[in-house]
């Protein structure tokens, strides 16, 4: 019981230092503009540098779904509605959710590793005692980075899946292509395309202030940074799946 | 110019510090000397503003710094170098560039002033012509010759070395300790925490002798060889035997 308790404790003590670095990341956004070289450096190994991996999730994804829903339509003669349900399906949902957790494992584990090897070989402590303010050097490009490339990561993961799913859907079900595109397309609302890039720069600052936090609690050793970014990679990902249940069920109950 | 008042430092039940008070004048080589795990690198992350007391003040100058906020601490520190004990270096950058990191961070020198700077201190450091080698190429004492040479760059008043020869083979730790005493002489005080008695011997003005968190005794180093503590005794017995292997020319044998 006792234990139990600790460990409530500890969890407490950890969130209220994740609130704390981002009270001092928003008290930093004074000085953004000192940090615009290190955050277009993260622009390209954040973004630039994951575009084929989102654009190979987007494509496998838009095939799948092609495939799985197109059968299943087909037993009712619907199977013409599989162009609406690929589009449907990866702007609202599966775009961001796969860019969401692609991005979580490899943006979270870069930064939780980056962070956590320089909280070892006590450089954060040096960034600190020369003056240097280790959230707006450390936290605040890698934020902005995220909340920036994650947006055309989403459109690249989207467009690829619903091409991917137009010419899976042309060989595999002999829907002709014009008729895909054109159901697709007609099928969005602005409110799809308001949810679906709404929810990656949502899904950006929490994997990007969750990873550098795990990075800058890590104490000890190799094992420590290792532990570390598992947990950070981990805590993201689910904080994505999370968050897209809330935003769905939040935003479609009010728009 | 330093000065800790009865300072207290625990991390959930384990002591650190235990009501350490502790003062250091202007210019001087002040050596904190004690076993591993004494608290010594505790007390020198204290003296920067790193970690706050738990109880107790912390003074440098009149100014106590002990609550101080991050913002509050900034113009402090660039009076302050601190080289720490794993050096604590950019790896991925070059020497020129790790010696000039804060300096273009903060400082408002043009680049020519600054590279002017960073050739000044890698030639005081006897460094030149190493400014565009990469950090991991660079041997152990050459790292902490950069390291120094990092802490230099704002020429600081004060200046804290945590554990400055630890790794290093007795040549380069000699070189390291000659170039402590050089950047005494140029005006800064100097505290240096070490675990290695010859070390604090050969460079310290004062040493102060910590053991499980608190100070043990403070003085010279006639004051140490004179104490009765047995601590201070059985710390320093190393030397007596060392002078004495010496004398019977022992190592020759």
């Amino acid at each position: 019981m006792a234990s139990t308790i600790t460990n409530f404790k500890k969890k407490i003590y950890t969130l209220q230092e994740y609130t704390f670095m981002l009270r001092e990341l928003f008290l930093s956004l004074k000085y953004v503009n000192k940090c615009k070289r290190d955050a277009i450096n993260e622009m390209y190994l954040v973004g630039s540098q994951a575009f084929l991996l989102v654009l190979l999730g987007g494509a496998f994804m838009g095939i799948i779904l092609a495939l799985e829903t197109g059968h299943q339509l087909d037993l009712f003669g619907a199977k013409n509605l599989v162009g609406r349900t690929v589009s449907l399906g990866m702007v609202r949902e599966l775009g961001p959710i796969i860019t969401g957790l692609l991005l979580a494992a490899r943006t979270g584990a870069k930064n939780a590793s980056e962070i956590g090897a320089m909280q070892i070989s006590e450089q954060i402590d040096a960034l600190r005692a020369f003056g240097t303010n280790p959230v707006l050097k450390l936290v605040m490009p890698r934020t902005i980075a995220a909340m920036v490339m994650f947006l055309p990561l989403t459109a690249v993961a989207d467009i690829s899946g619903i091409l991917s799913g137009m010419v899976v859907s042309k060989l595999s079900l002999h829907i002709d292509t014009s008729f895909f595109w054109h159901s697709a397309i007609s099928a969005l609302l602005m409110k799809d395309i308001f949810v679906g890039f709404a929810k990656p720069i949502l899904f950006a600052f929490f994997i990007a202030t969750i990873s550098c936090f795990y990075g800058f609690q890590t104490r000890g050793g190799t094992s420590a940074l290792g532990k570390n970014t598992i947990n950070a990679v981990v805590v993201t990902s689910l904080i994505v799946l999370v968050l897209d249940l809330i935003f769905t069920k939040v935003v479609w109950e009010l728009l | 110019m330093i000065r800790l008042e009865n300072v207290s430092l625990a991390f959930e039940d384990k002591v650190i510090l235990d009501n350490i008070s502790l003062s250091i004048k202007k210019g001087e080589i002040a050596v904190i000397l004690g076993p591993s795990g004494a608290g010594k690198s505790s007390i020198i992350k204290i003296m920067v503003g790193l970690w706050q007391p738990d109880s107790g003040r912390v003074f440098i100058g009149n100014k106590d710094i002990s609550k101080l906020s991050e913002s509050e601490m900034l113009p402090l520190r660039r009076k302050m170098g601190i080289v720490f004990q794993g050096n604590a270096l950019f790896d991925s950058l070059t020497v020129e560039e790790n010696v000039s990191y804060f300096l273009k961070e903060h400082g408002s020198l043009k680049s020519s002033e600054i590279n002017a700077k960073v050739s000044e201190i890698l030639s005081f450091i006897n460094l030149e012509g190493t400014e565009k080698i990469c950090i991991d190429q660079l041997s152990g004492g050459m790292k902490k010759r950069v390291a120094i040479a990092r802490a230099l760059s704002f020429d600081p008043e004060i200046i804290f070395y945590d554990e400055p020869t630890t790794g290093l083979d007795p040549i380069n730790a000699k070189s390291i300790l000659d170039l402590i005493k050089r950047v005494s002489e140029r005006g800064a005080t100097s505290i240096a925490v070490t675990h290695i008695l010859n070390d604090a011997v050969s460079i310290g003005d004062t040493l102060s002798v910590i053991n499980d968190g608190t100070v043990v005794q403070t003085g010279t180093v006639q004051d140490m060889l004179a104490s009765e503590n047995k601590f201070v005794k059985d710390f320093f017995y190393v030397v007596y035997q060392d002078a004495a292997l010496l004398k019977n020319k022992k190592f020759y044998k």
